[in-house]
């Protein structure tokens, strides 16, 4: 964030606003500091354990998935829309491509099968945006429809895994590379970095991307101001599948072959992430960084309690509980910030 | 000072839109000529801000004409009308309060460079210097562009409004009460403002509810009744009292003279507010 206070205003006004902006800065990436208090929780109960390289790295990797499709969710959050089609999107795609490189075109060359996954989870996304911009379906009843559709199509199209399947179909989610000091390391770390980065270069940097964020702000002004609306919306539930698709391929790699359940699963952390991440289900606000963090805090809390040997099953409960202390969480800093607007 | 007639620039011709079973404009008429400032008065619900709508491309008209500097013209939309060289402020301002002054003013049009030649992505810097000689120059009010738009007042949410509309430099400026959220002060720039676009050749579409504003800021007033035009006058040769009674009454005033005297005398619903 730039400063630029007019250097004649009084300096105790200055200094005050400075440090608004800095309690603002803080109030908007809150997610940080909560990751670094829930990292040295559990390094505290795991000592040694927790803090080795291996298990950071483990955690990110296992991340990987979740996050593309955590990603996947805030676009369409920050456009002011939903997605609840995210997960099966992520499964369905992934299970096209690894029946398309198994079933229907066998000896197809891997990258033949990404290229299936990604145009799978692209056309739904474009189902979804066409319906919702330009035939004004509900964004919440139209994913639910193809939530439905999609996990059940994953089951029409196989109800058993899919093993098998050629590597370099594979290779995004599960190759590991070395790379000097740092090795070796899972190449889905550095996709999904990418993605993070990607995605965060395209809303922030771009025309398309500040127009994400006008739409979600207030679509009505966004449209009088001449941004063409429906497209955008558009485009961003076709960028959602797609990363979606991503999401489940990253999955299908790390699970080694792709299982009906893959992806279907993720809707609820794809969501809690996204919002404790802070994007606003109001739209236009939310910065897509943070999301990793809220990928990464959930991600801690599940290796931490698995290595503490807590019963699994507990897991999904502590993360309702994350989810709802986050809500609450933001609720209040919601307020607080308010109060901290009206004053300036 | 009597307005010579110049060209039109914008002309209505029974103009009709309907919304499914409301008939918003049942037929609208008006002229716009070059370097005038119109008043456009009417109840609620008498389609004003429906019209400016409409001359923007927001809605497309079920029947009639819109004709610009005389040639037929379908306008898309918001961003076709600008590039005709019209500036629109909406009546409920249309910004985005998550954003900031820079982005809300430059909505819609970013300025643009190629990073490293290709990727074509949004130039903060001109945005943000050409955002401070806006509210420097035009608006001549002291505010950071990165502020976000949540953070203004009342007034200085209308000048970025009004700024935004000015950014293209428009030759046609639409003001949809563009006054009513303001402190007399605020009221009396938006009234300088108007000044200066006329006496830079700009033709000016003004919508307001205080009629005392319409009469110091306009030339000819165009008064609206239940979606249809009543009548123009000449703002100089109209009373306050004349254009309530067209409002009032939907009807024309039969003779200057008589005017509100056993015309419209058929049981009318009162002014509201």
């Amino acid at each position: 964030m730039s400063n630029q206070s007019p250097i004649l205003a009084p300096l105790q006004t200055l200094r005050e606003s400075n440090r608004t902006k800095l309690v603002l800065f803080t109030l908007d990436n809150l997610i940080w500091p909560i990751l670094l208090v829930a990292f040295v929780f559990f390094s505290a109960l795991l000592p040694e354990i927790f803090t080795q390289y291996r298990n950071i790295r483990f955690l990110l990797y296992t991340s990987a998935g979740l996050g593309a499709i955590t990603l996947a969710e805030s676009i369409c959050l920050i456009s002011g829309n939903f997605d609840l089609s995210v997960g099966s999107v992520a499964g369905f795609s992934a299970m096209a491509g690894a029946l398309f490189l198994t079933e229907w075109a066998p000896g197809a060359p891997g990258v033949s099968g990404i290229l299936v996954v990604l145009c799978v989870g692209g056309a739904i996304g474009l189902l979804n945006g066409v319906l919702i911009a330009k035939m004004g379906v509900n964004p919440f009843l139209q994913t639910l429809s193809t939530l439905i559709i999609f996990e059940g199509g994953i089951l029409v199209l196989s109800s058993q895994s899919v093993y098998g399947l050629p590597e370099s179909y594979l290779w995004p989610g599960e190759a590991v590379i070395s790379i000097p000091v740092i090795n070796p390391i899972p190449v889905a770390i550095f996709i999904m970095c990418g993605l993070f980065v990607g995605l965060w270069f395209v809303l922030s940097r771009t025309r398309f991307g500040r127009a994400v964020y006008a739409v979600g702000g207030n679509e009505a002004s966004a449209a009088e101001a001449g941004i063409a609306t429906d497209r955008v919306i558009i485009t961003v539930y076709v960028i959602s599948g797609v990363l979606a698709a991503t999401g489940g391929l990253l999955l299908t790699g790390f699970n080694g072959g792709a299982t009906p359940t893959t992806g279907t699963s993720q809707l609820f952390p794809a969501f809690t992430a996204a919002v404790i991440g802070g994007i606003s289900l109001f739209g236009g606000r939310g910065n897509v960084v943070n999301t990793l963090g809220g990928v990464l805090l959930l991600g801690t809390i599940s290796a931490g309690l698995v290595m503490l040997n807590i019963d699994p099953t507990v897991i999904q409960t502590v993360n309702g509980i994350v989810l709802l202390a986050a809500i609450l969480l933001y609720t209040v800093v919601h307020q607080y910030r308010e109060r901290l607007l009206s004053d300036l | 000072m009597t307005v010579t007639e110049t060209n039109p620039r914008i002309e209505v011709a029974g103009v009709q839109k309907r919304f499914g079973t409301v008939e918003a404009l049942s037929d609208v008429s008006l002229t716009l000529n070059e370097g005038e400032v119109l008043g456009l008065v009417g109840d609620n619900g008498a389609g004003k801000s429906t019209l400016i709508k409409t001359l923007v491309g927001i809605h497309q008209p079920d029947a009639g004409e819109i004709r610009f500097d005389g040639e037929p013209v379908t306008i898309d939309g918001p961003k076709h009308a600008r590039s005709m060289g019209v500036g629109t402020v909406y009546q409920d301002l249309a910004l985005v309060d998550a954003l900031s002054v820079a982005e809300n003013l430059f909505l819609g049009r970013k300025p643009v460079r190629k990073l490293g030649g290709v990727v074509p992505v949004i130039d903060e810097e001109t945005m943000t210097e050409r955002a401070e000689r806006i509210l420097r120059d035009r608006l001549d009010i002291k505010l950071d562009p990165d502020t976000p738009v949540e953070y203004l007042s009342g007034g200085e949410r209308q000048a970025i409004a009004i700024g935004r509309a000015l950014v293209t430099d428009p030759d046609i400026v639409l003001l949809d009460e563009p006054t009513s959220a303001l402190s007399k002060a605020a009221v009396e720039r938006v009234e300088q403002l108007v000044e200066q676009l006329k006496e830079s050749g700009h033709s000016v579409i003004i919508i307001d509810h205080n009629l005392e504003e319409v009469r110091s800021m306009t030339d000819r007033i165009t008064v609206l009744f239940q979606g249809r035009t009543v009548d123009t006058l000449e703002t100089e040769a109209v009373s306050r009292d004349d254009i309530v009674s067209m409002m009032v009454s939907g009807k024309p005033l039969a003779d200057p003279a008589t005017a509100g005297t056993g015309q419209s005398s058929t049981a009318q619903h009162s002014p509201s507010d």
